[in-house]
């Protein structure tokens, strides 16, 4: 050990001793830390974060190549313990899968008679940009993942970003070719949502823990929430589309709802951001903005605009159209 | 031509701890999941930089130390500045006990860097609940410190032998 003990002065950091380097860069970082603190949105940051993503995704994409391929080979080391039991599982859940199939279908030949009847117009589709994860914060208190598509491919800011469960989160940082989602469960998360069944919208809240929990506006009502009912998104805000999967409720810690995801991160690899665009009124007459609250959404359908939202959005939602919700 | 090729081997020894702690970043920021997210990713930055502040601090002066917690901080997409001065207070109070720590046995220095990750992790709880504005739970960070910890003997072998054999002695 004594030979790691010797100083020898070479190449880099030949003064590596100076105190006052060091002292500099600690009062660097902590001004750095200070600045970010109130301009986290500053455009130099911005810009700075994304030339970085752009700078270190072909070279995590290289990484996550084998890991991938590692991960798949071995698998989850007690799926061969439990074989059978989650062979029985797997059937009984396809068994009841097909019932909702059978169900689904019927309710597709109904919706289609009602679509018939009705002069109905179906909102504009979201467009889907696929992708893999390439890169993820093994941070104890920023949850991100970082995708191998970025504006290049389409996407921007605010985005929706789904895998195969439900929602994963929102695109925060778009590079030319990579981009950051930022998870349900950090703690500057902020999704509006609402609970199937219960008429009640709030926000999706994250708290650094695997479950983030649902603000609700403190106007509303007090529902009772029953474990296991769904939540959705709300559309509130206008940059999600409404009813995207998000979870269920799993019951309440010091009064809010606490939410179990149907993502499960652990396992996410390839995610599908929705590249989805508000149903606007630019198409309908123009009015002055904030001249009346209710009328534009009344108008709209009135007026037979195929762009008018069909659902029970509330109007005040609709408005808040401009403000993008990221925080 | 001779001369010239052991300039590039010595720029090279020289940066090597450095081009590891950039490295050890990038491994950090990519989707390792360690038996599917039950086993939090250790900090391998912390355990580069406390090793060769401790062994040789002038192979990891203090703009590498602060390149390295940067690098961190844009991937990880926290605020800007936390992990570089993480790291770089580690480093300082490591350099003051460094005269206590040199030629000791591994386990003195292994507990020595158990008080470093925890003071880490304290500064980084300490910033991200005053940052967020409510205490923050700590039972990840804590696992995650844990881990790191736990596995700080294997990357400390393996970067001693490389150190004294690479390093030094080619």
């Amino acid at each position: 050990m004594d030979v790691l003990g010797q100083d020898r002065r070479e190449g880099l950091g030949r003064k590596a001793d100076s105190k006052f380097v060091l002292l500099l860069m600690i009062l660097v970082s902590i001004l750095l830390l200070l600045s970010s603190l109130y301009s986290a949105e500053a455009s130099v940051f911005r810009k700075a974060r994304e030339n970085v993503l752009d700078a270190a995704a072909p070279i995590l994409s290289i990484f996550a190549g084998p890991i991938a391929y590692v991960q798949g080979v071995v698998g989850d080391v007690g799926d061969y313990f439990n074989t059978l039991e989650q062979n029985q599982a797997l059937r009984e859940e396809n068994a009841e899968l097909r019932q909702w199939m059978e169900e689904a279908l019927r309710l597709r030949e109904t919706i289609a008679v009602y679509e018939r009847l009705q002069n109905y117009y179906a909102p504009p589709e979201a467009t889907p940009i696929d992708g893999f994860v390439i890169g993820e914060s093994n941070d104890a208190f920023s949850h991100s993942m970082l995708v191998n598509a970025g504006a290049r491919d389409g996407v921007e800011r605010g985005q929706a970003v789904l895998d195969d469960q439900g929602l994963v989160g929102r695109i925060v940082d778009v590079g030319n070719n990579a981009s950051r989602i930022l998870l349900l469960t950090d703690v500057q998360s902020r999704v509006p949502v609402y609970v199937e069944d219960a008429n009640l919208e709030g926000i999706l809240v994250g708290r650094t823990k695997s479950k983030p929990s649902i603000s609700f506006t403190a106007s509303s009502v007090p529902v009772t929430l029953t474990p296991g009912q769904r939540v959705l998104t709300s559309g509130a805000g206008g940059s999600l589309p409404r009813g995207l999967a998000v979870g269920v409720i799993a019951g309440a810690d010091k009064g809010e709802a606490v939410v179990d995801l149907y993502a499960d991160y652990a396992r996410t690899r390839m995610v599908r951001v929705i590249d989805y665009e508000f149903p606007a009124f630019e198409e309908a007459p123009v009015e002055p903005a904030g001249s009346s609250e209710a009328e534009p959404a009344r108008a709209a359908p009135a007026g037979g605009d195929p762009l008018a939202n069909p659902d029970s959005r509330p109007a005040a939602a609709a408005a808040a159209d401009s403000n993008e919700g990221v925080d | 031509m001779n001369k010239r090729a052991e300039g590039v081997a010595r720029m090279l020894k020289a940066s090597a701890p450095t081009l590891f702690g950039l490295f050890a970043v990038l491994l950090l920021a990519s989707p390792l999941r360690l038996f599917y997210g039950i086993v939090p990713t250790p900090i391998l930055p912390l355990v580069i930089v406390y090793f060769w502040t401790l062994y040789g601090p002038s192979y990891m002066p203090a703009p590498s130390v602060f390149a390295i917690g940067l690098l961190q901080d844009f991937l990880s997409g926290g605020p800007l500045g936390l992990w570089a001065g993480v790291y770089l207070v580690t480093q300082y109070i490591m350099l003051s006990q460094r005269s206590y720590f040199v030629g000791r046995e591994l386990s003195v220095v292994w507990v020595g860097f158990a008080f470093a990750a925890a003071g880490a992790g304290l500064i980084l709880w300490l910033v991200m609940s005053l940052m967020s504005g409510e205490l923050l739970p700590v039972w990840r960070l804590v696992g995650q410190m844990f881990v790191t910890v736990v596995t700080y003997p294997l990357f400390s072998a393996a970067f001693s032998r490389l150190h004294r054999r690479v390093i030094v002695e080619m």
